[in-house]
């Protein structure tokens, strides 16, 4: 089962995130979905899932963006890694911790995306713009799956 | 009693056929003694005939609105199915004639265009909030090669930055990464066109002597990039003078919608036919 949701979340989520995801958009900011679903496989899956779906979805991000070629791979990577560390050493997770971790996550990353020039020259623009809504709607997106998903695993512990 | 009822009938009878001969003897005179007759008559058989009529009405109408019911609502049931799939059909149909018009434009556009292009369907944006980008359906298999320019009707959309074998990532010309030489119009003044936040572009460098005024159209220069010269960049809408500044800088609005972005045209060669180099017969003949 966990395999099937790891190689359909692989083929749709960054289709979903390319497409349908622009219509959604807020001031032209899309929540991050590839990030949202990396750090949650880390925190209900374990490090070594995260880590690796990260990898896969980071990858294929890269492909379908105009960006260098690495930078979601890694951050992706890492943010999957942050969750499985997160749900190992972090002992009541509930909405309300997870709310800034992701927040967190989201900066991180948008900080990466940042260094690797993706903003322009003008880069306190490209933080009010792209940046902070971003970590906010990826903050939001990612209470709520959270929320969803540990109510789902209360009653059925063998998805995990 | 049966004698004085007999008496009465031969009496009606005998005042009856009276009347009947006046009919036939005097038709005109008749007609009147009729009416007058007739009128009183008419209005009290009116009476009953209203009320009769009336309750036919209501019952009818009863019938027809509640007893009548499931017969109409399957009616209405089948009607409104017809009515949503022939919304359906419209609404394909309306589509497929703007894709149609847009696709004859686009057409007639690469006939116009002395630069050879591909035609490209817009699959989807970029993955990531970070860049202003979009996917197109078509890839290396098709000719699309990095640093392409990439056109539609109305003017530079951007330039090709990545490709695989069937799609391919266009960068926008409104994405601070991306940077094409331009000249003005109507000056001929020279500058580099980058995007902004906003979905706007700023043009650079541009001369500090130069007359530009705001509505000043800006094309490409042709000198790099994929792009040929003279495609529609956008539209100074202000201008910026920095004191003690080399150069001047304008705004520009772009001429192209990039929130309705569906097909494209990537130029291949942007300076036309290029044929491919014929050697000298005098090189031919050397060892």
């Amino acid at each position: 089962m966990r395999h099937m949701v790891y190689l359909a979340l692989a083929l749709g989520l960054v289709p979903v995130q390319s497409t349908v995801l622009d219509h959604l958009s807020i001031a032209g900011v899309r929540p991050d979905l590839c990030l949202v679903a990396v750090s949650l496989i880390g925190f209900f899956g374990g490090m070594a899932d995260g880590m690796l779906m990260g990898a896969l979805l980071g990858f294929e991000q890269d492909l379908f963006s105009a960006g260098e070629a690495w930078v979601s791979v890694i951050t992706k990577a890492v943010i999957g890694l942050s969750g499985g560390l997160v749900a190992r050493y972090v002992a009541h997770v509930t909405p309300v911790t997870v709310a800034p971790m992701m927040v967190g996550l989201s900066l991180c990353s948008g900080m990466a995306f940042l260094f690797a020039g993706a903003g322009g020259p003008d880069a306190m623009t490209a933080v009010q713009a792209i940046l902070a809504p971003q970590a906010l709607l990826d903050g939001v997106v990612g209470v709520a799956a959270f929320w969803v998903l540990a109510e789902r695993f209360k009653k059925d512990d063998s998805l995990v | 009693m049966f004698r004085s009822t007999s008496v009465t009938r031969r009496v009606l009878l005998a005042l009856c056929a009276l009347l009947l001969s006046l009919v036939f003897v005097l038709p005109k005179q008749s007609h009147t003694l009729l009416q007058a007759i007739g009128r009183p008559l008419a209005d009290v058989v009116a009476i009953p005939l209203e009320l009769l009529s009336s309750t036919d009405r209501r019952v009818g109408s009863f019938w027809d609105r509640y007893v009548a019911l499931r017969r109409v609502q399957e009616e209405n049931e089948q009607l409104r199915r017809e009515i949503e799939f022939l919304r359906g059909q419209t609404a394909d149909l309306r589509e497929m004639a703007a894709a149609n018009q847009r696709l004859t434009e686009l057409l007639s556009f690469q006939a116009r265009t002395p630069s050879q292009t591909v035609a490209a369907r817009v699959i989807g944006r970029d993955a990531t909030n970070w860049y202003h980008g979009v996917v197109l359906d078509k890839g290396e298999q098709d000719g699309v090669r990095p640093e392409m320019g990439v056109v539609t009707l109305a003017g530079a959309v951007g330039r090709v930055v990545k490709t695989r074998a069937s799609s391919s990532v266009v960068l926008l010309i409104i994405d601070p990464n991306n940077a094409v030489t331009s000249l003005i119009q109507r000056t001929r003044d020279e500058g580099i066109v980058e995007g902004t936040f906003g979905g706007k572009a700023r043009m650079k460098y541009i001369p500090l002597l130069s007359t530009m005024r705001v509505g000043d159209p800006v094309v490409t220069s042709g000198l790099t990039g994929g792009f040929p010269k003279g495609v529609p960049v956008g539209t100074i809408t202000s201008i910026q003078k920095d004191e003690g500044g080399l150069f001047q800088s304008a705004e520009v609005r772009p001429e192209v919608d990039f929130t309705k972005l569906e097909e494209v045209l990537v130029v291949t060669t942007p300076r036309g036919t290029e044929e491919p180099p014929v050697a000298l017969p005098e090189e031919k003949s050397k060892p």
